[in-house]
């Protein structure tokens, strides 16, 4: 497990976190959906929950947002105790669903005016905030619209402008994206940026570039458990197969790996034999290092002919399949 | 109390602003007129020593129709909010679980109460445009208004458990009749077994049928009245419990 930030469940909230997780855990009878999860979110961060289907992504979002009570194990949102100071922490959080439930046979404006009220909103700020969220959210021009004859896509933006109302200190999203076209997607990526200016945003989402691009903070779940809490960057590192480099020479394939093997930092060398003669070498090297200058220096220096060199960059997706992958 | 009156208005506005609503005013308008006509002419066959009022209020036609108000009036309420997601959004916005469920009541209680307008206003048309002197006294009227007011609120808390037990509306219209027959069959039982069974005195006092009968005669007693309130509120208190279960359940 590569949980950087372990919390103590002891220790004094600190006014920089936005979220504290510790030990929480969730039962559904037998089933342990959530197991004994730690981890804390800073304010203005913007985190990417992640984790295959039936990871206990939902439920954990659930229990943040005092919808399902925790089986044991606590956690404070802006220092307020999700479970005794429920209505508090609920007045804190924008949170949107799986699935965005919405009430069908409401227009979009009465459904946002109902909602803002719900918050506490009333009067030219509701409306001033009802146009404000619309505006962001791209909804004027369907707000007369029943929200039963909207698309799925359109629906999904009167969650999120539901959920931003108020001007919630925290965004709580559930798969926000789940279903939308590719320019939605992209509209709402560069929404959910810009809110990350001002906002702290906890989302949980499948879509792995997406979370390269806008999350500073990921956390990976996998039944239950947490896999890894970290930035992207220092995930995508610290991976196994970071810092492999290829290389494909002309010449023999024993002298090649025996002299490969020398260098410090590399631990495995396999070569293969390509159909036109070429040899390719997978160099295989400790974490977080970079082979290929030695590697350059060796080949100049043994004459070797060369015609590539790489060093294969991991990626989130590749993180997220070790981390998950059950075998 | 303004999350309450926002709560409030929107649950009303799907009763009246979709034709829900008035096609329930519209039927029990309907029936109403039935149980009034059949009577009148029960009256004009033979005569009856009962009030007006105290027969239209103990007709079959009344007995039926009134039953299935109640599964009518309040299978939605929570049951549609479990089956499509709502309720967690509504459960996880600043607003309190007691504010739900009196909402959800009160807005059923008051359209089933403006269900009894149109019968208010047929009593008074009978008066206002026959010469006839009146069949029945304002005693027996305010009776019959207030007895079928406080059945209305049991029978409305009975149906909010129903529909929070569940995320069918179906089943939850089934449950709830099936309460109102079990109700029903309490107060029937001196009936059934006899007036001098030692529990008869406590089915008496929970009958529903007999207060309708008692009422009617402009015969109001207290008790029936704390009977009435006390028990939807402790229904009222169970559904709030049901909804509420989420939070404490470990
Ligand atoms: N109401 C419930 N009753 C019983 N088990 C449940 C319930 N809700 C969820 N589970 C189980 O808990 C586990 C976690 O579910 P959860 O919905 O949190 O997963 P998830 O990470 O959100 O998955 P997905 O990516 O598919 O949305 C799953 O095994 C699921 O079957
Ligand atoms: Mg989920």
């Amino acid at each position: 497990m590569r949980t950087l930030e372990r919390v103590n469940p002891h220790h004094r909230f600190s006014k920089k976190n936005m979220i504290e997780i510790s030990n929480l855990s969730k039962s559904y009878g037998r089933h342990k959906a959530v197991d004994q999860i730690s981890f804390e979110v800073t304010r203005g961060e913007i985190v990417g929950f992640l984790g295959p289907n039936g990871a206990g992504k939902s439920t954990t979002l659930k229990m943040l947002t005092g919808f399902l009570p925790p089986t044991s194990g606590a956690a404070r949102i802006a220092g307020k105790d999700i479970f005794r100071e429920s209505l508090e922490v609920r007045k804190k959080i924008g949170y949107m669903p799986e699935n965005v439930p919405l009430y069908i046979d409401m227009r979009v404006k009465e459904y946002l005016r109902f909602r803002g009220g719900l918050h506490g909103l009333s009067g030219g700020r509701l409306r001033k905030r009802m146009g404000e969220v619309m505006e962001t959210c791209g909804l004027t021009q369907v707000r007369r619209k029943m929200i039963k004859t909207l698309s799925k896509g359109y629906r999904q933006r009167v969650g999120l402008a539901d959920a931003l109302i108020h001007e919630p200190d925290l965004l709580i999203l559930d798969e926000p994206t789940n279903g939308l076209d590719p320019n939605q997607i992209r509209a709402i990526r560069r929404l959910i940026k810009n809110l990350g200016e001002k906002h702290t945003i906890l989302i949980s989402t499948h879509i792995l570039s997406e979370v390269e691009m806008t999350c500073n903070k990921v956390v990976i779940i996998d039944e239950g458990k947490i896999k890894a809490a970290d930035t992207p960057e220092n995930l995508v590192n610290s991976m196994r197969r970071a810092g492999r480099v290829t290389v494909e020479l002309q010449a023999p394939k024993p002298e090649v790996e025996e002299s490969i093997s020398q260098i410090e930092e590399v631990t495995r060398v396999v070569g293969e034999s390509l159909l036109d003669g070429w040899n390719r070498f997978t160099v295989f090297a400790a974490p977080k290092t970079d082979t290929r200058l030695k590697l350059g220096r060796l080949v100049a220096q043994k004459n070797w002919s060369l015609r590539s060199l790489s060093r294969q960059i991991g990626t989130l997706e590749e993180v997220f399949i070790e981390l998950t992958r059950k075998d | 109390m303004r999350i309450f009156r926002i709560l409030y208005l929107k649950e009303l506005k799907t009763y009246f602003l979709s034709p829900f609503g008035w096609l329930i005013l519209c039927f029990s308008s309907l029936m109403q007129g039935f149980a009034l006509t059949a009577t009148l002419k029960e009256f004009t066959d033979n005569a009856v020593a009962e009030s007006l009022v105290s027969v239209v209020f103990n007709s079959p036609i009344f007995n039926i129709y009134f039953m299935f108000l109640f599964p009518v009036l309040t299978m939605r309420l929570f049951s549609e909010e479990n089956r499509s997601g709502t309720i967690e959004g509504l459960l996880t916005a600043p607003v309190r679980t007691w504010q739900v469920v009196l909402s959800k009541f009160s807005a059923a209680y008051t359209t089933f109460l403006t269900l009894w307008i149109a019968a208010g206003v047929h009593f008074y048309l009978f008066t206002a445009l026959t010469d006839v002197p009146p069949p029945f006294t304002n005693g027996e009227l305010i009776g019959a208004f207030l007895i079928i007011a406080l059945i209305g609120m049991l029978f409305i808390s009975y149906g909010c458990l129903a529909s929070a037990l569940t995320s069918s509306q179906i089943i939850a219209g089934v449950v709830c009749t099936f309460i109102l027959i079990f109700h029903m069959f309490l107060g029937l039982i001196p009936k059934f077994f006899g007036e001098q069974i030692p529990a008869a005195g406590f089915f008496n006092f929970i009958s529903s049928p007999r207060h309708l009968v008692d009422f009617t005669r402009g015969l109001i007693n207290t008790g029936t009245i704390g009977y009435y309130i006390t028990t939807a509120v402790f229904f009222l208190f169970l559904t709030f419990h049901i909804l509420d279960f989420r939070r404490w359940k470990p």
